[in-house]
This record gives structure tokens, sequence and C-alpha cells, in this order.
């Protein structure tokens, strides 16, 4: 198809770099610099897209942002597609794909179209009332049926091939908006030694005025498109400016923090695309924000205000001067302001037939003069009562208003038109100002709200602050932005401008109309097909408050978040409750402003950067070695090593059974490891940990228990006393972090005066566990040197020694019950030591074993693990641990509270031991345990905490928490599950060598 | 004889970017807050600790790096045993404070180039502003979620520590980021 | 997402820190003198203001310093930061 909207020159468009794109499946041309929908236009393609819920057809209505209607899918079904694009901002390129959305099987026929017919029975609220039963036919039937006649669009259904990342910036004044108005801010910031940044979410700056050619508005005696032209020369030189095209403030947060979408790619054909940055989603910190986001037209709302072919009047202009693509060829106007008349006459300028509908009774404006002097007909006093034009408007039909406003009168007189531009005055945006917490104001000349009281540094300028002729805009902009930086610069002083003044205009909310409110569709949310009957229809209901309101009507809830049709809910509530506009406050305006995809919200933290990954120094040797890796908190752990086609079950019982028998190896690299010194070091352990430490010899280890100041277990752990001054802690895994911040806290608030210094050495060592009967024998022969006789070297002590020469500490402690040896080295050595270690337990048979594993042996032994069998509700009596609670000590963290009635109750939950009745059967960690399972309602005495087949007692073995669990060992319990209830037996909590044999073996 | 493994960190070049890993190199921690800990550290070091918050002095190939006003950290190529041993028993075990040996605690990665800082606030929330145009200042942030110490010793050059089991890691990610600025 | 000005530091951003809970709420120094009532009153009683609001506030992924923030929490707006052990400024 040939370009026959494309009617005039404009230096906005490269024309001599032509592009093919296709949409639904037919290939167009436009111009580099094109945005789909003027390329479309240029085309002659007004029908983009169905309505949401009434399928009716609809067409390109605006040319930015707010854009209700024009809402395509890009790209085929592969991988780069992406739905609910809008038209009027996505730029062409070669090879574009575009599809209509919301319309099936095609949007010239569409099934849904009967949803137009029956739409007296599908009121608002309709799919919340109809719907609810039965209810499960929701998910089989209901649902289903709506989404494929709805469809918003098709979800890409592989991953997304393209590169998104976040990026931070920090800036002394950051601009939001290029138009006029944040040109000059821009400029005056920059002139005065601010580091200056100005973001504009279209491809080249200028706002509207970079195409207003109307001898009526004029700067220094230049019309004020080329005098702009020159500021924006200018703004390209300042070297302390950093200017971003392309892109979108998204939210605007408390401090002056704000994300921004750059948009690099989706202009760009596919192939320079690949392996570059799609997006980047900036996060800004600027010390002061100006906001320069400008306003938006309103539609007016009258019957059948929806038609392909109805557009926004500055939009049209836009297309026009801008793109220089006409909309029509028979152009009416319908307007309640002057600012359309400045449409009417760059249309009449380019030689287009114009019509002007004016609700108003006459208006003394220069632009109206100017439109009369051309010999275009204006309708004043008229409005719309009615447009008919299926696919493409066709005609309308007008009515002369009653006195008042209120009514119409006389006879209708029918109108031809292909293009109908509406204007019903202007809306500043002042979305971004409410996200950062600015209250607003009501000003009822215009009917609009206005920025008042910000709560970081920023103000407001140009027509989102109100101002909408360009003295004001500019004299105004000048001096907020003077004051506001405390500049100097006097550049502008003396700017002369010349514009016509704006008469006022006329604001009726819901135009009247000759039939009554039901047999017309006077359409507000076009997105969202909500009508002024709507509105209305949940007044009536009973809903009074503008959310709920526009909950139940969806008004102002699609892609656009109601740009367009929030302010007319607001005016059509507050004309029928006859209320002020302004005391019923606006919706909340939420980000993104626009929408954002996944990938720019996500950037680079997916797959290996999804989360942070912690590994040890032995990491290799466990991947070279096939072990299966388990999270733990950050950390990589060895989970177990499967050999050749071993489940995970039976990897664990070999090693288990190795461990016991001979020898076994554990990664313990990944436990906290705080490094005590000072003065007062062992009175600060008395304070944290539950038992006495002061008499702790040198060289000697301890197993200590700490608790919340609400007496549950927080932590536990060895401490080594490595001479009379200096400890070295170890912590849980997941708890180093936590337990050094808290300990650092009781230091740095509560204990000032100790002298104690805390210094993690978490990563500076690597540890090795060798635990067995045969552990002994290994340490001997990577130790010559050392007895390691139980006199020399008992249980629960601490020797330094050298291997190679170079420097290790051993601990004799043991967390299998087994005798058993941690060894310490810088980490650097770890993976060295770790094969030295495998290397001298060969003949032993050292069997490495994981995480795993290493619960099932402590469990046979009755260790807690704090975190599986202790949930932040467990005190040490409750894990039947009062033995480490010191009675002496007069104070440690949690020790009051032990005394507190309720920590004192017998029948607190408790730590048991649990054996079923059948010992093959292994309970599920997390299970529920009752005793009776009739009673009414059942009673929850506690769930099982830890579970294992034990391959050394050959039965089933479980950890548990039982109310009241200490005084029922005997007591026979049910734990009922999904398909059968299983018959336990409370029992000891120890399983494996209660009396500690072979901790000295 | 024990192997010395250090985390899968190659040297690496990207425009105006040069990535290098510094190893060995022994790092201590230095915790202490009355004069006698000062004067101490001071003379068996060679260097007054800095006071002043976010920066560091240098001399000769020794850098003491601020941490807080009771906390350092010491690097450099002529800390040797003997160093670490003196500065131990003249401070730890003399009660005066507290220095613990945290060489293999940190790794130590050298970027340096006009790209630095680029790719530093790709992950870091910092305002590198002023901290670009300043040698021998310090900062402790976040960099991608990860604790890091940057030390900026000269133009465009910034030493980062790491601990070490984050450190393959956060070396992934400095590469990813790097690859496309 | 705040800046905080640490006393230590300087300003940085919230995403460094992490909050503490009340501020000025001491441990007792004698707890095995206190009725279970004041010892609850010392363990879980806090404050939730809408409005100024005295806060600890720690440096974690910094200097690692605790320290005091005087936050009106109505609108996040930070009106003071001082160590440990200081006097909240009177005003």
């Amino acid at each position: 198809m040939s370009e026959n909207f494309r009617s005039t020159e404009t230096k906005f468009l490269d024309k001599t770099n032509r592009i093919s794109f296709k949409y639904n499946g037919k290939k167009y041309y436009g111009y580099k610099g094109d945005t789909l929908a003027s390329a479309l236009l240029s085309n002659g393609v007004h029908l983009i897209g169905r309505s949401f819920k009434y399928h009716r057809p609809r067409g390109i209505m605006t040319c930015g942002s707010e854009e209700p209607n024009a809402i395509v899918q890009i790209g085929g079904n592969g991988s780069f597609t992406e739905p609910n694009v809008r038209a009027t901002e996505q730029e062409i390129y070669e090879g574009l794909e575009a599809s209509s959305q919301n319309c099936w099987p095609s949007v010239e026929f569409d099934v849904g179209g009967i949803n137009n017919f029956i739409s007296p029975v599908i009121p608002a609220g309709f799919y919340y009332k109809t719907f609810m039963w039965p209810k499960k036919l929701w998910y089989s039937l209901y649902e289903p049926a709506i989404r494929l006649s709805a469809g918003l669009g098709k979800s890409p259904t592989q991953p997304d091939p393209e590169l998104y990342d976040h990026k931070h910036l920090h800036c002394d004044v950051l601009v939001v908006g290029g138009g006029i108005s944040g040109i000059i801010a821009a400029s005056i910031s920059a002139d005065n030694g601010n580091n200056t940044v100005l973001i504009d979410d279209k491809n080249s700056l200028g706002g509207s005025t970079v195409y207003q050619n109307d001898e009526n508005f004029k700067i220094n005696d230049e019309i004020s498109s080329s005098w702009l032209d020159k500021k924006i020369e200018e703004l390209k030189n300042k070297h302390n400016l950093t200017i971003k095209n392309r892109t979108s403030v998204a939210a605007y947060h408390g401090y002056n923090y704000l994300l921004a979408r750059e948009n690099f790619a989706d202009h760009k054909p596919l192939d320079e695309r690949l392996n570059k940055l799609r997006q980047r989603l900036w996060k800004i910190r600027a010390k002061k924000v100006i906001l320069a986001t400008g306003a938006i037209e309103r539609p007016l709302i009258f019957n059948n205000n929806d038609r392909p072919g109805v557009m926004l009047a500055s939009s049209v202009k836009k297309y026009i001067d801008f793109f220089g693509v006409r909309c029509g060829d028979k152009n009416i106007i319908f307007t309640n302001n002057d600012t359309a008349y400045e449409t009417a006459i760059s249309l009449n300028k380019k030689g287009i037939e114009v019509t002007v509908i004016d609700i108003r009774k006459n208006s003394s404006s220069a632009l109206v003069k100017t439109t009369q002097d051309a010999g275009i007909k204006i309708y004043w006093n008229h409005t719309i009562v009615n447009t008919s034009g299926y696919r493409r408007i066709k005609s309308i039909e007008i009515m002369e208003m009653s006195e008042d406003g209120t009514n119409v009168v006389g006879k209708k007189t029918s109108l031809i038109c292909d293009n109908l531009s509406i204007s019903g005055g202007w809306t500043p945006m002042v979305h971004l100002f409410t996200q950062s917490g600015g209250k607003l104001r009501f000003r009822d000349a215009d009917q609009v709200f206005l920025p008042n009281t910000a709560m970081s540094d920023q103000i407001s300028i140009g027509s989102c602050n109100g101002d909408f002729e360009l003295d004001d805009i500019i004299k105004n902009t000048i001096s907020e932005c003077k004051n506001f930086l405390s500049a100097s610069v006097i550049d502008y002083d003396l700017l002369k401008v010349s514009c016509p003044k704006q008469n006022e205009s006329k604001i009726i909310w819901l135009l009247p109309n000759d039939k009554p409110l039901g047999k017309t569709k006077p359409f507000l949310d076009f997105q969202n097909d909500s009508t002024a009957k709507d509105i209305k229809l949940a007044m009536r209901e009973g809903f009074k408050s503008i959310e709920h309101v526009k909950r139940y009507t969806t008004t102002g809830m699609g892609t656009d978040q109601g740009k367009l049709a929030n302010m007319h809910a607001l005016g059509i509530i507050s004309e029928t409750a006859g209320v002020k506009m302004g005391s019923l406050g606006t919706t909340t305006f939420r980000p993104p402003y626009t929408p954002l995809t996944f990938g720019t919200i996500v950037g680079r933290n997916v797959g290996t950067f999804f989360d942070i990954t912690r590994k040890t120094p032995m990491h290799d040797w466990h991947k070279d070695h096939k072990a299966e890796f388990e999270n733990v908190g950050q950390w990589k752990r060895a989970w177990y090593y499967p050999k050749k086609i071993e489940s995970m079950h039976q990897a664990v019982q070999r090693e288990s059974k190795a461990a016991r028998e001979s020898a076994g190896i554990l990664d313990a690299s990944t436990l906290g490891k705080i490094d005590i010194k000072g003065t007062d070091a062992s009175e600060f352990l008395n304070r944290v940990y539950t038992n006495a430490w002061s008499k702790l010899g040198i060289g000697k280890c301890r197993y200590g228990l700490m608790l919340n100041e609400d007496g549950m277990v927080y932590d536990d752990g060895v401490t080594t006393r490595l001479s009379e001054n200096h400890y070295l802690m170890t912590t849980t895994t997941g708890g180093a972090a936590n337990v050094l911040s808290k300990l650092e806290d009781y230091l740095q608030t509560e204990w000032p005066e100790l002298d104690v210094w805390l210094t993690s050495v978490t990563d500076h060592y690597a540890t090795a566990s060798v635990c067995g009967p045969n552990s002994k024998n290994i340490l001997k022969k990577l130790f010559p040197n050392i007895e390691f006789n139980d006199e020399n070297f008992p249980h629960m002590s601490f020797k330094n020694a050298e291997l190679d020469g170079i420097n290790c500490r051993i601990m004799r402690i043991s967390f299998t019950g087994e005798h058993s040896y941690e060894i310490n080295i810088e980490s650097k050595y770890g993976k060295s030591l770790w094969e030295k270690c495998m290397d001298a337990g060969k003949k032993f048979n050292i069997t490495p074993y994981g995480t795993e594993t290493m619960h099932l042996l402590r469990a046979e032994k009755g260790f807690i693990i704090v975190g599986q069998d202790t949930d932040g509700t467990m005190t040490p009596s409750d894990l039947q641990m009062d033995w480490i609670v010191s009675k002496k000590k007069y104070d440690f963290i949690g020790k009051r509270s032990l005394y507190r009635s309720d920590t004192m109750r017998e029948d607190r939950k408790q730590l048991v031991g649990l054996l079923t009745d059948n010992p093959s059967e292994i309970l599920e960690e997390g299970a529920q345990i009752v005793q009776d399972e009739k009673k009414q309602p059942i009673e929850m005495l506690g769930h099982v905490t830890s579970s294992y087949f034990s391959p050394n007692l050959n039965k089933s073995i479980a950890l548990a928490v039982v109310k009241n669990g200490k005084n029922l060992k005997g007591q026979k319990l049910l734990v009922p599950m999904k398909d059968k209830t299983i018959n336990v037996t409370v029992s000891d909590f120890i399983f494996f060598d209660s009396k500690n044999e072979r901790l000295n073996a | 004889m024990l192997n010395i493994n250090y985390p899968k960190i190659e040297n690496k070049e990207y425009p105006n970017l040069k990535l290098n890993l510094v190893e060995p190199i022994h790092k201590l921690n230095l915790r202490g807050k009355n004069r006698d800990f000062f004067t101490k550290a001071g003379r068996i070091l060679s260097i007054m600790l800095p006071t002043e918050p976010n920066t560091s002095a240098t001399i000769k190939s020794i850098s003491a790096l601020w941490l807080s006003p009771d906390e350092w950290i010491v690097y450099g190529k002529d800390i040797d045993k003997n160093l670490i041993l003196s500065l131990e028993s003249e401070i730890s075990k003399s009660n005066l404070g507290s220095v613990t040996d945290v060489s293999d605690q940190w790794v130590l990665i050298n970027m340096k180039g006009k790209n630095v800082f680029e790719v530093l606030s790709k992950g870091s929330p910092f305002d590198f502003n002023k901290f670009k145009d300043t040698k021998n200042v310090v900062v402790q942030t976040l960099l991608n979620h990860v604790d890091v110490i940057l030390h900026h010793n000269d133009a465009n050059n910034v030493d980062l520590f790491v601990r070490k089991s984050f450190s393959e890691h956060l070396w992934l990610w400095i590469n990813d980021s790097s690859s496309f600025l | 997402m705040f800046i905080i000005n640490c006393p230590f530091c300087g300003e940085r951003d919230q995403s460094e820190f992490s909050a503490g809970g009340e501020a000025h709420i001491v441990r007792p120094k004698q707890p095995t003198e206190l009725t279970d009532d004041e010892w609850a009153d010392f363990l879980f009683m806090r404050k939730n203001i809408k409005g100024i609001q005295f806060e600890r506030w720690n440096h974690s992924h910094g200097c690692r310093k605790w320290f005091n923030v005087i936050r009106d929490t109505s609108n996040d707006k930070i009106h003071a930061v001082y160590k440990m052990g200081e006097k909240p400024p009177s005003n």
C-alpha cells in the first residue's frame, strides 16, 4: 500500500531511510523515526485492536505513553515476542513484526464483538457477580474461556534471550522531561556548575514546542520551535550535562531515589541487538529533582466516543506537524478550550479540510481569530450526541446545548468526517510528584490537581505544574529554577515571549445527550471499557470512595493506569454526588509510570547471578568427586557423594556406616569462626553463653549454647581457649553473620566497658573434620610429632601443629559421637590438606561424607541442630539440656527469661526421641504428632524435627518436639499421614552410645 | 608439601579495564583505641594508622585502611611473618588491642583503568563521584550484594577486598558486568 | 530507600544498614531483681509511633558500628543521627 497519508515534509524523519515492517502479516513502509502508530496512520490504518470487554473496534488515539487502545504484540511466536506494547511509543525498524491483540480470530472480524450487542447485560461488576457459582467451574471453564476471548497479548513461552542490567547514578540535579521547561531547567542547572542529568522518554528532545510553527508563539521574535532548536543544540555542548533519550522514569521514591528505564535496542532490528544490552534500569540518587513531566490532553465524554478515528487533538497536531501524517481528509475538531484550535490551524495550513465544534459560546483567543480568518467553520455551543462508523468513524451528529449546558436542544445536524479530534483540556502529569510523597492541591478554574507540598528537594515546572501558556511556562520555569538552584545565571532574564492568552475552558465531564444515559455509550476508560454509566451504577450500588469505584468498575486499572480516564471518573462522581472534586482526592499513583518488562526489573540477577554462592576451599575437590551439593544459606555444601548408580539413601547409608566403622571426613569450613581477643574475653563468653567459661583451661574446648534475651536457643558451637585472653568461637553455618552482629551489638551498646575484640575469620580457615575409630591413626600419620593418647590430647582439647611446615590447629571435638578431630588451616591450603587426609586415610577406607550423613550421625547421638530441631521457641530446658545452663552465674543473655512463668511451664513442647513401631518406616520431617485421632478438634502435640533411617542401629529414628514430652517416655503416639497413620513410641533422644564410650575409644 | 590454591581468578582485560588477582599478599586486621595502641602500631608498621574516616595511609608498599574508629586493615608486599609476629606480641599479647591475620579471609583483586567506576556503579549504591577524584580513600560497601572494601590508591586504580568464599561469585559478576558497559 | 548519615562514615544508601528497633532501651543491670512484668516490659514492649521515633541502626555493610537515629515514621525523614551512649540532640 502506498503512503497516501504522508502529506507533508518533515525534518524529524529521515526520508532517505525507508523501512519496511509487518502489521498483522501485511507489509507496510515507514521512515526511520516513525513510531508504529505514525507509520500505520501514514498507511491509512486506524483500526488497531478490540476493546477489552465489549470487543469494540478501537484505533490509535494518542501519540504517547497514555495510549489506551493501540496496544500491540511485537514479534512473532519467538522468544523476542512482547505483549502490550504501545504502538505510539514503539519505533519501527527494518523487519518489525507487530500484531493486534485482544481479538479472535482477527481484528477485522472478532467473535467477541457480540459482547457489544449484549452490553446492556454486562455492566460493571458483571464478571464478579456472574462467575461466582459454582465455584469449581472458575478454573476449569470460566477463566480459560474469558482469557481466550480477552487475550491481553501472549506471553513469550521461551526464555528472554536479551540482556538487561542495572546501574546506579548519582547527580546534583535530575531533570525529568525534555520539553521546553525541562530544557531551560537543565540548561540553567548545568550553567551553574551542577552535575546534571536530563531524562526524556522520546528519541529526541523538545516536547511539543519543537514542532510548534505557529506565528502566534514567539520567543525573542523567533518562532518558538526554531528558538528551541538552538537551545537543544547548546545543551549538547555542556560537559556537565548528561542527556538520556528513550529513558522513562518508572518510579520516584523518597530521598530523591528514582528508577528509570533506558531503552537501547527496541528501535533496532533484531540482528543488531544480539548480545547487546536491551534495557538498563538506572537507580538514580539526585540531590535535587526538577520535574518537567508535562501534561496530557483530556478526551471528552460523549456517546460512542471510542471509534477508530477519534483521537486527541494535540496528537493529531503532532502527527501532522512532526510526522507529516494526516489522520484524515475530513477532520472535525471537538473542543471545550482554545488549544485545539492550534490543531485546526496546523491542518488548515496543510490544506486539510477541518471543522470545529466548540461547547463554549465563544472565545476571543487569537487562535480562534486565526482559525476564523482561515475560513474554518466553527459550531459554537454545540455538542456531539452520537457518532457512526464501525471500523472507522464516518459521521457525527451534533446538537446545540441548552443555556446552562446540562441538556441539548433543537435539531440534530449530521456531519461527515473520517477523523474526530477531541480536546477536553489538560491534565498535569503529577504521577511522579505524588509517588515521591507529594501532596496535591486542586485548582477549580480548570479543574486540575497540582503539586502542592513536596517531601523531598524537588520542584515541578511547566505544564505539570499547571502552567499552560508559553509565557507563563518560560517565566515561571526560569524564576523557579533560579530560586531552587540558587542560580546566578541571567541568560534568560531578558527573554521576550509572545503567545495567545487562553480563555477559560468549559468543563462538562459528561456531555449531555438527547437519549437517556442507559441508551448511550460514553466511554471513560477506553482500555478497560468502562463507561460513565458504570461509574453511576457503582455509585447507586453504594460505592463512595474513588478507590472503591475504581476497583468495582476497573476504571484506570489497565496498563495505561487510567492516564486518560481518572480525571473524568472523579469529575462524574463529583457531578453525580454533588461534592467538590477537590475534596474527593485522587486514586493512588503507583509505580511504574509505564509498564516495565520483567527483564528490566531483575537485570542480571538471573541464572548464575540469581543468588550469591559461597564456596569452601575444598569445593573443587567435592565437584571432581561427583558430590551433590546442598544450599545452606548462601553456601554450597557437599551433601553426599554418590558412587556410580547409588541413590541418595544408599550413599548416605554407606557414608554413615564407614564413618562409624573406620573413618569419615567432612568439609566443615562453612562453620562461622570468630576470633575473640581481649582481657575481658572470658567474662564476655560468660555473659553470652549459658555455661561458665572462666575456668576453661588454656588449650581446652567447650560447647556453648547461646540464647536470645527471651531465653530461646539462638546458636551453638564449640569455643576453644587458645591462650589466656584469646578464644576461637565457632558458630553454626547459617548463624555466623548474625551471631557476630549480635555480639558486636552487646559490646558496643550494653557492655562498652569490656576489653574484647571480635574479628571474623570464617574465610581465613579451612576445616577438615576426620572422625571414626581410625581417625587417630590417620592423624598420627599426618602429624607424627604429636602424641595422640588421651592424656596428652584428650577429648575437648586443642593443639597447635605443623603440616609440612604450615601452621594448623587441631581440635579434638566431635559432632558425630565418634572419636574425631577438626583440623583448621589457612584456607589457601584447604584443598591440599583435604587431599593429604584422603591419602593418609586410604588404608582405613576414609570416606568423605556430606551434610546429610553428618545430620544422620549427630541425630543418632541426639545432638541438636539449631534451626532444625529448634525454631526460636525452644529453651535449653525444652531441649532437655538443663545441664548446660549455669545456676551459679549471676547473669547471661536470656537468663532472666528462663524464670518467666511461661518458660517454666511443665507442658511446653520438649525435645524427645521417636521410634516407629515398624522399624523400617521413616517419618517425614515436619509431620504432626497426635495422641487421639478421634478427638475433635484434633490436638496437635508437636511435630517431627529430624528423621532418618540409621544404618548403625538398623532402624528408623526421629527427633521431635512434643508437648510435655519429658514426661511421655514410653508413651504411644500417632503420626497421621495422608494415606495412613504411623504408630510411634516416645523414647530417649540419644539413640547411640549414650555412655560416650566411642568418643574416648 | 602442601599446595596453594586460590579461587579461580585469572587476569583479564576489557576496554579501559584490567583485572588482576593480587595474591599472595599478607593482610592484617587491627583493632584498638588507646594511645599506646596507636604508638605501637605506628612504630612497628612505620605508618600512623589513619584516623580520618574513609581514608588510607601508604608508606612504601604497606597500606593501612580505615575501617571504623577502632578497626583497620593493613596489607602490602612488605609485610612478612616477622612483622606479624612482632605486632601480635606487642599488641595482642600486651593487651593493647588485637591483631589478627586475615590474609586468607580476604582475596585481593586489582581493578585498573578508566572504566573501573563504571563497573563498580553497576553493583554498588555508593556515590563514587568524589571518591574517583580522590586518592587514598577507602569505602566499605556492597557490590552486587557482596561486602567489599575498596581502596582507591591511585587514579583509576582500585584494590578490591572480597571475602574468599564470595570471591569466585563476585569475580564472575565483575567479568559479566565488564563485558557490556 | 533512605540515605542514612552514618556518624562514622557519612552518608550512605540504606541498603548498607540494618535496623535494630527502638533506641534507648537499656538492658537492666540486675535482671534477677525484676518481676516478670518488669522483665517482660524490657523484653517485649516497644513503641510503634506514627511520627518521631528513636531507633537503633547498624552500618552492617560498612563500619559495623551501631548508632541512633531519630526518624519520622510518617514520612521517613531522618532528623538526626547520634552515637551510642550520646544523648539525643535537643531539637
